[in-house]
């Protein structure tokens, strides 16, 4: 290998510099080589103990799951979207510009807004009381802070949605329309473009992006303060409750937590190459 | 007509939170059953020109504008060197490119923390700019990288083979096409640091006082108001920068047709 | 050019007092001397800043008058509770220059930073203002019971005090026994929040039914802490379903609970100022309805304090700042209700004649709660180490019941 085609991975290396430099931090910190709360003999078991903790396990599965459930209603909504806005007439076009609206606005923003809608007393609440359907705020369902993540996946739907449907539109305006207007020449009906053609094409374009909005969700911090429950905890909660508490002998378990997210990030890295690697084998048939 | 239904559903899905904020802003107190405020005023703007949510406007602009500038700076060497091989290093490189993105915010904060303080940037604008430009690096690397990958390098070529120097090329051939995608990877990186909350609560100590930081503060300390009305202003910058993007999209394409 | 300025105003770096002198070296010099040292110098204090009211008042009297009286620019920063803890914590661990000269403290976090050796000290016996503190009262003197030692100086007191609103509950319970009556016959009206508040009201449900406050002073023992707390749980238990949210979910701080309150999801807040119903009510966060509420079985006083971390750049700005507000100037103007209504830490007797007539002429407000009502049903804070327990024993009880 000549030293001009390393260069590359020097690049990426130096640009990834900072987060090496925390893992190694945290993975030295987390069994008690350095850091707060490192006692005098290194404690690598400590990674048995938290990951294998009931807390843990619990706020893990939460997280994924709801990361899971929002990634994909709101991968299904923006393809849909996207399938219903792409004629360029007016309503296609003022639809797309509603569409991607949320796109640049700041999770944090969503995430307040949220609160004051879905909140037993906010504004749907409100609403429902003007119209008689409720008459107080605890007929309300309860929206946030509830087991469920409800108000948290809508919240994070409002944001993700946007995106995807921009990568959606993107997918079918560049690879989606040769597609299918070879295949309606070769006799296909509407029906038959869209569930052959077109959904297959988008959802495999969609498949990255999805992956990057699931690590994401899974590592959002400002959206579960607002919203998440506090039990079980959001993993991102979780790690920081562990990061300043008091107890400071407990400490090293936040790194534990950070490396645990910094794992399933990484997973979602290669997930995401992966995914992009994946032939197109409808190519061959466009000719 | 149904597609009519969906224009008007995704208006309301969309614009009912912005309208919201904007009502909650001015509403006094906004109690149940209330839907439009009990004592309406703009006592929640008029803190914003000084106090806390103005001070923190200013830091969250030029934080984001700091973040943006060199963000593009960077991404575009790194994007530009990762764009232009094929194989084994360019894959892993991707890879690692990937990885400032990835990474949930808060543990880079976590994970960086530590390493702040020891440098004495902890606490100071400009170590949170620093950690900022983590992410933001990331983001606009891989940006380049897709602007890079579709980009023309037989352009550069041509013009060299017409007896253009270096700097000539640079200059006049290279620039003027990469100012949009230096635009666009400004505005990415203006937004990534504009709208971060943990890795500027942890490398900031408190002491730098973004304008998410102090929203969500006032959230949490149950001022309605003042929290919609720090809302408004975090969202209006972005709205106006994507705007004035693609208005200039939409421009430049009258100008081509 | 905007960015420049922008990091520039947002980061600079804090002037310097004399920074070889730490606080209990600089406490054998004369007080002009300190003064002088801390003259022109800026000063760093991390506070919480969730009320604007008090920010108001720290940003709009405390400022200009240190700036005018001892040239000190005084910079406020959000910081409180186990953050601080923390931030000292990876501070010293790194090395790192002090970020803050003052903190605003009490309870728990005194011990922990006391514990780790985070305190610079002593110091606050010798401020000019600490011969007016109420030195005989169990309350000031003793933070959680832990000796202050010097280490913090008394800043304001406080009594914990259920919230209530008049107009929907013209009758509420007096006394614990009547509040569990009152929960079982208003279902999904009642909570509490989970942090310092929520846990104050639970600590002092806990004193009411595990025998008295008198069974936990002293110091932490286990078998009474035990019995304490099943005591606790055992009411808990028989109460809890008919909770907000049937006791399974419950808002994170007393901010959540106040909006809670003021939307009429639930009847009843609770804060640790006993003041709280009154300047909220003036903010327009809690109706103006709200009236503050003592139990039977009395309710905790506590008093909060200021403290000075080890790393401070400008220890002696921190002591004269924390001397100017303990004079009775200002420990007057918190007391009015219309600027935050904290309670003064100072002994009324031992004031002149004219300030001493200013402060009474004070306790006027209708609204609140009288000031021997207040004496009678006080009861101390116990050792922290009960308060971390039971913070530590509740959520892992909520865990096991949402099971």
């Amino acid at each position: 290998m000549t030293r001009r085609s390393l260069r590359p991975l020097a690049v990426g290396a130096a640009v990834a510099a900072p987060v090496f430099v925390g893992v190694g931090y945290a993975a030295g910190a987390s069994i008690g080589m350095w850091g707060v709360g490192a006692g005098d003999a290194l404690d690598p078991r400590r990674f048995v103990r938290v990951l294998a903790s009931p807390v843990t396990l619990e706020s893990t599965l939460w997280t994924l799951r709801v990361a899971f459930i929002s990634t994909l209603l709101s991968a299904v909504v923006a393809a849909a979207l996207a399938i219903a806005l792409r004629r360029a007439d007016r309503v296609g076009r003022w639809g797309r510009a509603l569409a991607v609206l949320p796109l640049p606005i700041p999770h944090l923003v969503a995430a307040v807004a949220a609160l004051l809608i879905l909140g037993q007393s906010g504004l749907l609440a409100r609403v429902a009381f003007a119209l008689g359907a409720i008459s107080g705020p605890a007929e309300m369902p309860p929206l946030v802070f509830d087991r469920g993540g409800v108000g948290m996946t809508i919240a994070l739907l409002w944001k993700e949605i946007p995106f995807l449907f921009l990568v959606a539109a993107s997918v079918l305006a560049t690879r989606g329309e040769a597609l299918e207007e070879a295949a309606r020449r070769l006799g296909a009906s509407e029906w038959d473009v869209l569930r052959r053609v077109t959904w297959p094409t988008l959802w495999r374009g969609l498949l990255p992006a999805s992956v990057a909005v699931f690590t994401f969700v899974v590592g959002s911090w400002e959206v579960a303060v607002l919203l998440a429950p506090s039990d079980p905890l959001a993993l991102p909660l979780l790690t920081w409750e562990r990061y300043i508490d008091s107890d400071l002998s407990r400490r090293p378990d936040a790194f534990v937590l950070a490396l645990l997210g910094v794992s399933i990030a990484a997973v979602a890295v290669v997930a995401h190459e992966l995914a992009t690697r994946r032939p197109a084998d409808t190519r061959g048939t466009a000719r | 007509m149904r597609r009519r239904v969906l224009l008007v559903g995704l208006a309301i899905w969309s614009l009912t939170p912005l309208a919201l904020l904007a009502v909650v802003s001015v509403a006094g107190g906004w109690r149940f059953p209330t839907l439009l405020g009990d004592d309406p005023g703009l006592a929640a703007w008029r803190s914003l020109g000084g106090g806390a949510l103005g001070h923190a406007t200013s830091t969250s602009l030029a934080l984001g504008i700091g973040t943006g500038v060199g963000a593009a700076a960077v991404g575009l060497l790194a994007g530009r060197a990762l764009a232009r091989e094929r194989g084994g290093p360019r894959t892993l490189g991707l890879i690692f490119a990937f990885l400032p993105v990835a990474t949930p915010p808060l543990l880079l904060g976590i994970g960086l923390q530590f390493t702040f303080l020891r440098l004495g940037l902890g606490g100071t604008a400009a170590g949170v700019w620093l950690a900022h430009l983590v992410p933001a690096i990331g983001y606009t690397t891989l940006y380049f990288v897709a602007v890079f990958t579709s980009w023309d390098f037989g352009i550069e070529r041509a013009a060299r083979q017409l007896g253009a120097t270096r700097r000539q090329t640079l200059v006049r051939v290279i620039a003027p096409l990469l100012r949009r995608p230096l635009a666009e990877a400004a505005l990415l990186g203006f937004l990534v640091s504009w709208a971060q909350v943990p890795l500027t609560l942890l490398v900031g100590q408190g002491r730098v006082r973004s304008l998410t930081i102090e929203v969500l503060s006032l959230v949490q300390a149950g001022q309605d108001g003042l929290a919609a009305a720090g809302a408004l202003v975090l969202l209006l910058p972005p709205l106006l920068l994507i705007a004035l993007a693609t208005w200039g999209v939409r421009e430049a394409e009258v100008v081509v047709a | 050019m905007l960015v420049a300025a922008g990091l520039a105003g947002a980061g600079c770096a804090p002037g310097t007092g004399d920074t070889a002198l730490t606080a209990d070296a600089l406490r054998e010099l004369p007080w002009d001397s300190i003064v002088e040292h801390a003259r022109d110098t800026e000063l760093v204090w991390r506070m919480w800043r969730g009320d604007p009211a008090i920010n108001a008042w720290i940003d709009g009297w405390v400022t200009p008058r240190l700036q005018e009286s001892f040239g000190i620019r005084l910079r406020v920063v959000e910081g409180q509770g186990p953050e601080l803890v923390n931030q000292l914590v990876v501070e010293r661990e790194a090395g790192a220059a002090g970020g803050a000269d003052l903190l605003w403290i009490n309870g728990e976090t005194f011990r922990n930073l006391r514990d780790e050796g985070l305190l610079q000290g002593p110091w606050a016996d010798v401020l000019p203002s600490a011969r007016w503190v109420d030195s005989t009262s169990a309350i000031v003197m003793r933070d959680f019971e832990e000796p202050l030692d010097g280490f913090e100086s008394p800043w304001g007191r406080v009594q914990f005090a259920l919230i209530y609103d008049e107009s929907r509950t013209p009758d509420p319970p007096r006394s614990v026994a009547e509040l569990g009556e009152w929960i079982r016959e208003n279902p999904g009206r009642f909570t509490h929040d989970q942090s310092f508040t929520g846990m104050t009201f639970l600590k002092g449900l806990m004193y009411a039914v595990g025998g008295g406050v008198e069974r936990f002073t002293g110091g932490f023992r286990e078998a009474d802490y035990h019995a304490g707390r099943d005591s606790l749980f055992a009411w808990l238990d028989a109460h809890r379903d008919a909770f907000w949210r049937g006791g399974e979910a419950y808002p994170a701080g007393v901010a959540e609970l106040h909006r809670l309150f003021a939307n009429g999801e639930v009847d009843f807040s609770m804060s640790n100022n006993q003041n709280e119903a009154i300047t909220k009510a003036r903010q327009g966060v809690l109706p103006p309805s709200a009236r503050p509420l003592l139990l039977e079985e009395g309710t905790i006083a506590n008093a909060h304090y200021l403290g000075i971390p080890f790393n401070a750049r400008n220890p002696a700005g921190a002591m004269v700042v924390a001397d100017f507000l303990l004079t009775p100037e200002a420990q007057l103007e918190k007391l009015r209700p219309e600027v935050w209504g904290d309670g003064t830490v100072l002994d009324l007797a031992r004031l002149p004649e004219e300030i001493r007539r200013r402060f009474e002429a004070l306790e006027g407000d209708p609204r609140a709660l009288a000031a021997d009502s207040l004496e009678r049903y006080a009861r101390i804070e116990v050792d922290a180490e009960y308060h971390e327990r039971l913070a530590a024993d509740w959520r892992a009880e909520i865990r096991r019941v949402g099971r």
